[in-house]
């Protein structure tokens, strides 16, 4: 039986001559676990929306979209409410009511059953997704993944017989995003629900994915088992294949003439296969020399730090330095002090015990306009914080309004700064119309602008795909390279071991280990990337999939 | 100690404060005043405990004064005259006495309120009007769940904005002014963009069918109908004093204060029973529980 | 589409209903306090008017059944609204509560003004408390917004900085003060004389003019960009475009 048929649909939004999506042709079986990719743009999104009318934006299609056999405008709104679940990338965007219990009843209510009716499917699901030792709460105490989880819930609850989700996991942390993704497994498996998932975290999701497609440019570009469209991105120099897992990828980097392996677990066999006969070529780690001995730009010096007196201490007896043009990455868990050490060095928290000194001051004693301009600048987790006109363009001009700079030179700072951002043809648009990697690249424009030396990050990599991911990447580097210092919070730890020069490792309001990035994550087992734990049995050194391959390569 | 009154159903405790209230407001007479404001005072310590001692002793109390006393400063009716004021008139001790009666009413409102705030919680109200006003309650629970949202949100961009150098906390008070309403306006932008995902959530859940029907945790179990029961045979009782004139009392031109009768007793009886209500139930449940606790 | 005579028998089912209200039930209410309450008890019969004068707008807003995206537009603005109240918590009086019911009013229309106004009313009372002077300041707050809505349909108000503040101005001194004074009176004495009310109104002047000040700064600065930020919501999105989908 078959959920969705798919006939040649060809979307284009209001007043725009390129389609969204092009000739788009589908098959979807009941019960499959079907997962959709591409950078951002690429129409995935828009692909789902037309899989529910109430979603479906504006604009003109052509083709059909059957639903279990019946084309979709048929299918009337009550059925296609509690038969198509469709869960949203924001957490808390989607929930409307204030308690847990009354928005796992939303949609019963909707759909006009009775008390004992939802009483019912409301305990069913708290039991099932285990809410009920939170079934009673606000929604507002809420962790990010618990409230993820809550609409999730809310709408099997309505017993739907296909689940879409659309990017469901880009705000979680990684924990929270691989609870989340066992729990999408379960209903796949256990309920039998169709699942149609669009998602950048492929390294998790693919090896319960019955069906891979790759979308770009609003079209299908391939599609079928993970191991075959990897083989086929891969022929096809696609840069979507440096998304697939890490595996895949050193697979398809050394010429074994074995299967492609897709998880960890078999990334580990096949290579064990791959090197059996062979003697494994060890390469020294080649370390900048350390540049010379450059000054301390932060300090922290026995720093604590609580939030209010009666609390627990968040910060525990930290220091460590961060030097001037370092690299720095901040990596660790969920409530760790991540975060509130790079609010401790901007000035926003105060310790109580210890000094932090910003370039030799103390940041608390200097006024704003020394501390924010020409020295520290952060870009916020959610760069749309800094947006307050209705244009890019605008917001930029805005920036540099309280500075006593004549207009010409207004403009050509403005100029060079969209230059170097690559924001020319985003000047006049709204800032919340951009993507999040353009809304990332302005806000970070926006805060260059005051020309800091010092730039603290917090998540960059948050919900950005593998492509944006690479941008933001190329930026870091080309302003580290000008001189500016990096000090970056991250969950990525791909992202931190291929660009970082230096990580520390935080864990329960102090710093474990610090070290280069390529000793930190070889001298890490569990902490660490999927290429290092895939090939740590023979090389410990290999941390990024470049290493790997290379150190394959040499082996004889 | 936990409040066992306000785990009864919505209803009961609806009822019970519509009731304390209105007869709060509208019955003037001694008797049952002080039995209404004692209940009040006692309920609310039994609900906030030494919240509600300060609060009542530091603000009802000289609020009790104030207004007793000026009252008679505004109204010279009444017969039996005191004394003479500077300008000339004169002070009656009807007026102080409607005074003081007039401020125990309004404290004792106040007070109740103070109780109604603790055991109505929004959840409850909701569920109350959802069977009567669907759509508006759902606004009020859409609220309830956006404002604990944009204050935290207005935190986020007041920090992130803090590290441009345009907070509230910074420059001068001119440049803060206008800081703190930049905040506002990124937050309305924020608030405005992403609600238009709520409205998608809410639509591809179904809301719009017709036939929404409105569910809620609550029931009305057996324990509810007898207690919501013996509250309306108090209140019958106490509405039938109202018809019959013994629950309010004559100030002017001159005191009169109804005769006591067998009846006029059980009003002032079930009126301290209704106003004690919680009261008791907590006292019960207190009692029963430690017998139980002392056989095990 | 049978839109706008239905926007007609909307308009005339209110009419109709306040008609009864206003001319029935509300003397009614006063021959009932004057007969049987004995004329003493201003506040109880000021609050049911007050309460009557708010029921024709709920019943229409409900017998229409508005649509997900009314419901979070009124639910929004009003919860800015009481977010704005909170954050501004350590300024007694300087609220921008008005100024966003304003803009509401202004923005959507008389009725969901009125309803953003008491929304933000009632449910900022669930955070600060509610007691006596929560319908008032429900009415309050939804008659500045229903009246920003009408007059700015008449073309009375318009869309300028100086329009806005001056409307803001007095009506936050005269209709949210004029009644909330007045109504303070019947809760606080339940002797009702000019002379307590002219007390009031005296001892009120200065949290008056704090409040209304308020509301016509904040207007001056958050009017023009809330209302385009309004404008493109309602266009990009199509919010309350009735019957659209």
């Amino acid at each position: 039986m078959e959920t969705y048929r798919i006939e040649d649909v060809v979307f284009a939004f209001p007043e725009k001559e390129k389609e969204a999506l092009s000739h788009i042709s589908l098959t979807i079986k009941s019960g499959e676990f079907i997962t959709i990719c591409g950078k951002s743009g690429c129409g995935k999104s828009t692909l789902l929306r037309q899989l529910k009318s109430i979603l479906t934006p504006h604009g003109k299609r052509s083709g059909k979209i059957y639903f279990c056999g019946q084309p979709i405008e048929e299918v009337d709104q009550r059925t296609q409410a509690s038969e198509i679940g469709f869960v949203l990338q924001n957490p808390d965007n989607q929930i409307v009511t204030d308690k847990v219990w009354h928005e796992l009843a939303f949609g019963l209510e909707s759909l006009g059953c009775d008390s004992a009716t939802i009483r019912l499917r409301v305990a069913e699901m708290a039991s099932f997704f285990g809410i009920h030792t939170w079934f009673r709460k606000n929604v507002s105490e809420l962790s990010g993944g618990q409230k993820q989880l809550l609409n999730l819930a809310s709408i099997m609850a309505m017993h739907p017989s296909v689940l879409i989700l659309d990017e469901p996991t880009s705000q979680l942390d990684p924990i929270a995003a691989s609870d989340f993704l066992e729990t999408v497994k379960k209903i796949n498996r256990e309920l039998g629900t169709t699942i149609i998932m669009t998602e950048h975290r492929l390294e998790e999701i693919i090896p319960i994915t019955d069906r891979l497609i790759v979308m770009d440019e609003g079209a299908i570009i391939a599609e079928g088992l993970p191991e075959h469209v990897g083989a086929a991105l891969n022929r096809m120099k696609h840069p979507m294949f440096l998304s697939m897992p890490t595996p895949m990828q050193i697979h398809a980097g050394v010429s074994s003439g074995l299967p492609s392996p897709v998880t960890v677990k078999d990334g580990r066999q096949w290579l064990n296969a791959y090197m059996s006969g062979k003697t494994p070529v060890a390469i020294d780690i080649i370390e900048d020399s350390p540049k010379q001995a450059s000054a301390p730009v932060i300090q922290f010096k026995d720093v604590w730090f609580k939030h209010d007196r009666n609390g627990p201490d968040v910060i525990k007896d930290l220091t460590f330095t961060v030097e001037a043009g370092q690299f720095y990455c901040l990596v660790g868990g969920n409530g760790t002090g991540k975060t509130t050490t790079l609010s401790l060095m901007s000035g926003i928290l105060q310790p109580y015990r210890g000094k932090i000194l910003i370039g030799g001051k103390n940041p608390l004693k200097m006024n704003v306009k020394e501390l924010f301009t020409n020295n520290v600048g952060i870009l916020p987790q959610n760069p749309q914080t800094l947006f307050v006109k209705k244009t890019v363009r605008l917001d930029l001009y805005e920036m540099l309004s309280q500075t006593a700079l004549t207009k010409e030179e207004k403009a050509s700072m403005i100029d060079e700064m969209v230059a170097f951002a690559e924001l020319d043809h985003l000047l006049d648009i709204h800032p919340y119309d951009l993507s999040g990697g353009e809304q990332q690249r302005a806000a970070l424009a926006k805060v260059l602008l005051l020309e800091p030396r010092v730039l603290l990050l917090d998540e960059p990599t948050k919900g950005l795909d593998g492509f944006f991911k690479e941008k933001l990447a190329r930026f870091l580097q080309k302003l580290n390279a000008s001189g500016v210092t990096i000090v970056m919070v991250s969950h990525d730890v791909e992202f931190c071991a291929k660009y970082g020069e230096i990580c520390s490792m935080f864990f329960d309001g102090s710093m474990i280990t610090t070290n280069t990035a390529i000793r930190f994550f070889a001298g890490n087992s569990f902490y660490t990337t999927a290429a290092n734990r895939m090939a740590r049995h023979i090389w410990s050194d290999g941390v990024t999939i470049e290493g790997v391959i290379e150190r394959c390569q040499k082996s004889r | 100690m936990k409040d066992r009154f306000s785990s009864f159903h919505p209803i009961v405790n609806f009822v019970y404060f519509a009731a304390v209230l209105l007869f709060g407001m509208v019955f003037m007479h001694p008797i049952l005043q002080t039995a209404s404001l004692a209940s009040a005072l006692l309920y609310s310590i039994m609900l906030n405990g030494k919240k509600a001692v300060t609060f009542n002793v530091l603000y009802m109390l000289p609020l009790l004064l104030v207004t007793a006393v000026l009252n008679p400063l505004f109204n010279h009716a009444g017969v039996t005259i005191l004394f003479y004021l500077k300008n000339g008139n004169p002070i009656t001790l009807e007026s102080i006495a409607y005074g003081v009666s007039a401020a125990c009413m309004f404290v004792t409102v106040i007070i109740w309120f103070s109780c109604y705030n603790a055991v109505m919680t929004s959840d409850k109200f909701i569920y109350l009007f959802g069977k009567i006003m669907p759509a508006l309650s759902l606004i009020f629970s859409m609220v309830l769940r956006f404002v604990p949202r944009y204050i935290a949100q207005l935190k986020v961009i007041s920090n992130a904005q803090k590290c441009i150098g345009r907070d509230v906390s910074q420059g001068s008070i001119l440049a803060r002014a206008r800081n703190g309403m930049t905040i506002l306006s990124i937050m309305t932008t924020w608030a405005l963009e992403n609600a238009i995902e709520t409205a998608d959530s809410m639509k591809s859940r179904g809301y719009g069918l017709p036939g929404r029907t409105s569910f809620s945790l609550f029931r009305f179990d057996n324990r509810d109908k007898l207690v919501f029961l013996l509250m309306l045979g108090l209140i019958a009782v106490i509405l039938t004093g109202a018809v019959l004139g013994e629950n309010t009392m004559r100030f002017f031109p001159s005191i009169k204060v109804p005769d006591k009768s067998l009846l006029s007793f059980t009003v002032y009886m079930a009126y301290l029973g209704l106003g004690l209500l919680p009261v008791i139930i907590n006292v019960l449940e207190e009692v029963k529980w430690k017998r139980i606790e002392s056989r095990m | 589409m049978p839109e706008k005579p239905l926007a007609g028998s909307r308009l005339s089912r209110r009419t109709w209903l306040a008609a009864v209200l206003i001319l029935v039930v509300i003397p009614a209410t006063i021959v009932f306090g004057i007969v049987v309450l004995d004329d003493r008890k201003y506040y109880f019969i000021s609050l049911l008017i007050v309460l009557y004068t708010m029921i024709p707008f709920a019943l229409v807003f409900e017998k229409r059944k508005p649509q997900a995206r009314e419901l979070i537009v009124i639910a929004v603005l009003a919860a800015i609204a009481v977010a704005g109240r909170s954050a501004f918590f350590m300024l007694p009086q300087f609220k921008p509560v008005v100024a966003i019911v304003i803009i509401a009013g202004v923005s959507f229309g008389a009725e969901a003004g009125f309803l953003v106004g008491a929304t933000a009313g009632f449910v900022s009372n669930f955070f600060f408390g509610q007691g006596p002077w929560t319908p008032w300041q429900m009415f309050c707050f939804g008659i500045i917004g229903f009246l920003a809505g009408i007059l700015f349909q008449k073309g009375l108000l318009k869309k300028t900085k100086l329009s806005l503040c001056v409307f803001g101005g007095l009506s936050t001194f005269f209709v949210y003060g004029g009644i909330i004074n007045a109504g303070s009176v019947t809760m606080f004495s339940s002797e009702f004389s000019w002379k307590t009310l002219a007390a009031s109104y005296v001892s009120g002047f200065w949290f008056d003019i704090v409040h209304a000040s308020a509301t016509v700064l904040f207007l001056f600065v958050l009017a023009r960009p809330m209302l385009e930020k309004l404008d493109r919501i309602k266009t990009k999105y199509g919010l309350i475009e009735p019957g659209g989908k």
